[in-house]
């Protein structure tokens, strides 16, 4: 059995977790670990000294739903996906949960794992960046809020310093006349995403008012398609507006060629589902 | 790679009904400390990377991969096995039963796995959908059957469950209680 050596470490709340990183410089953070232990075990990744896990600190383990809402970043995303309210506000993000990965997986992984391992398939990024998520960072009492768009900056790089925390994901409740939805493509149910796309659309009568957008696996990291969404603000969304929103999405995107799929295909599919994601928010 | 030197550390938890202490490396998973320090060789390793799932067990009334979880992370939690569901002298669940009675078992290697995901499935949702059974066992593979046993099998433990369900409150028996 291959197994690294690195020592373990489960701090109850951030102050005993400051305190262990002091003292352990080289330590690295983890949290669910679904990720982060594959990449260990198969050494893609360095073996830390040790590892701190997150998952039983008080402070990140908590949903807040107030103004705005507060999703700690160590809930598993199996129970954010159960919450009531979070399933009525927050369609494109459940939506994104309900396939991610497996039930074994979703009942571990966290949405804080998910943000700063960073993959540019990440699951909950695109749904995330439609509903304007902002994202709290802390080192050792000192809190920074960034928008997601700023704090992811490429495969596997987040602007997370190496000490700092994501603690949690900050959500401002979406218009009431608002709707999300998700689409995702992979080789199997199990399978990272070969394109994922998330839309939030707000109507006023027949008029597009809001229009969100955002596309996973389509580029180095998840982005929003704001040339496609300018297009359909102000406008009616007739058929010839979607598809025109779809070419945009399709000329902002910078897929790659890998295993699962080619980067044309990538290319293509994201306009359907950018039309598609559209239409379910509309329908 | 550089050389750390650990000290083993004590983890206390629950395992199938009966709490358990153990001295762990560190770094072990749930999976090695319940095959190769506890000899509870049922649960069963396949890729080690949370892809197929036979190493699934039940922490907290949830699936979870024994492969990917530290196993430290277990400390005074619930860990349910498939050594504990027809525990010594006590006869099969009905989600164990069914696997017999419809071959949702071939060579066996997915089963403690397929068993303990279809088992938190029918306590959650005690009379799922086809697509809802479908859709809890994507994490679980099976390479011999083509799924369609299993699938099967998972509906008749349904059946079973909820007519033994009906009997019980028929016969007003109420010590027994609803299988939780």
């Amino acid at each position: 059995m291959l197994t690294p050596t690195y020592d373990y470490h489960r701090p109850q709340g951030l102050e005993q977790a400051w305190r262990l990183k002091q003292e352990l410089p080289q330590a690295q953070w983890i949290a669910g670990g679904t990720d982060l232990l594959v990449q260990l075990r198969s050494g893609r990744r360095p073996k830390p000294e040790a590892l701190i896990s997150l998952r039983s600190v008080a402070e990140l383990t908590k949903i807040q739903i107030g103004h705005p809402v507060r999703l700690g970043a160590m809930v598993p995303v199996a129970e954010l996906a159960l919450h009531p309210e979070i399933k009525t506000r927050f369609a494109a993000l459940v939506a994104a949960i309900d396939v991610f990965a497996s039930q074994q997986i979703r009942n571990v992984a966290t949405l804080g794992g998910n943000l700063c391992n960073a993959s540019p398939a990440a699951d909950t990024a695109p749904p995330l960046l439609v509903h304007e998520a902002r994202v709290e960072l802390t080192d050792a009492g000192t809190t920074r809020v960034l928008a997601l768009e700023d704090f992811m900056q490429g495969p596997g790089e987040t602007a997370l310093g190496p000490n700092e925390i994501l603690t949690a994901v900050l959500l401002d409740p979406p218009a009431t006349q608002g709707r999300s939805a998700f689409l995702k493509k992979g080789r199997t149910a199990m399978d990272v995403a070969v394109v994922s796309v998330a839309a939030f659309i707000e109507m006023e009568g027949e008029v597009c008012r809001t229009a969100r957008l955002a596309a996973g696996a389509v580029a180095p990291m998840p982005l929003r398609l704001k040339a496609a969404e300018a297009i359909l603000e102000g406008a009616k969304l007739t058929d010839e507006r979607l598809a025109e929103a779809a070419r945009a999405a399709t000329e902002a995107v910078a897929p790659i060629d890998d295993l699962r799929s080619s980067a044309e295909y990538r290319r293509h599919l994201v306009g359907v589902y950018v039309r598609r994601a559209v239409s379910e928010c509309l329908a | 790679m550089k050389a750390v030197k650990t000290v083993n550390k004590e983890v206390t938890f629950f395992l199938d009904g009966h709490s358990v202490s153990a001295w762990v490396e560190p770094h072990a998973r749930l999976i090695d400390l319940l095959r190769d320090q506890l000899g509870q060789t049922g649960t069963k390793e396949g890729c080690g990377e949370g892809e197929c799932g036979a190493c699934t067990v039940i922490v907290e009334r949830r699936p979870i991969n024994a492969c990917l979880y530290p196993a430290l992370e277990v400390e005074g939690k619930s860990v349910r096995t498939v050594q504990g569901l027809a525990a010594r002298g006590r006869e099969l669940t009905p989600v164990q039963r069914a696997f017999v009675e419809l071959g949702g078992a071939q060579c066996g290697f997915c089963s403690p796995g397929m068993i303990m995901t279809a088992t938190a499935l029918l306590e959650s949702n005690p009379q799922p959908t086809d697509q809802e059974i479908r859709k809890a066992l994507v994490g679980n593979l099976c390479r011999c059957t083509g799924y369609v046993q299993i699938i099967e099998s998972v509906q008749r433990a349904a059946a079973i469950m909820s007519a033994d369900e009906d009997n019980e409150n028929n016969g007003d028996n109420e010590d027994k209680g609803a299988h939780s």
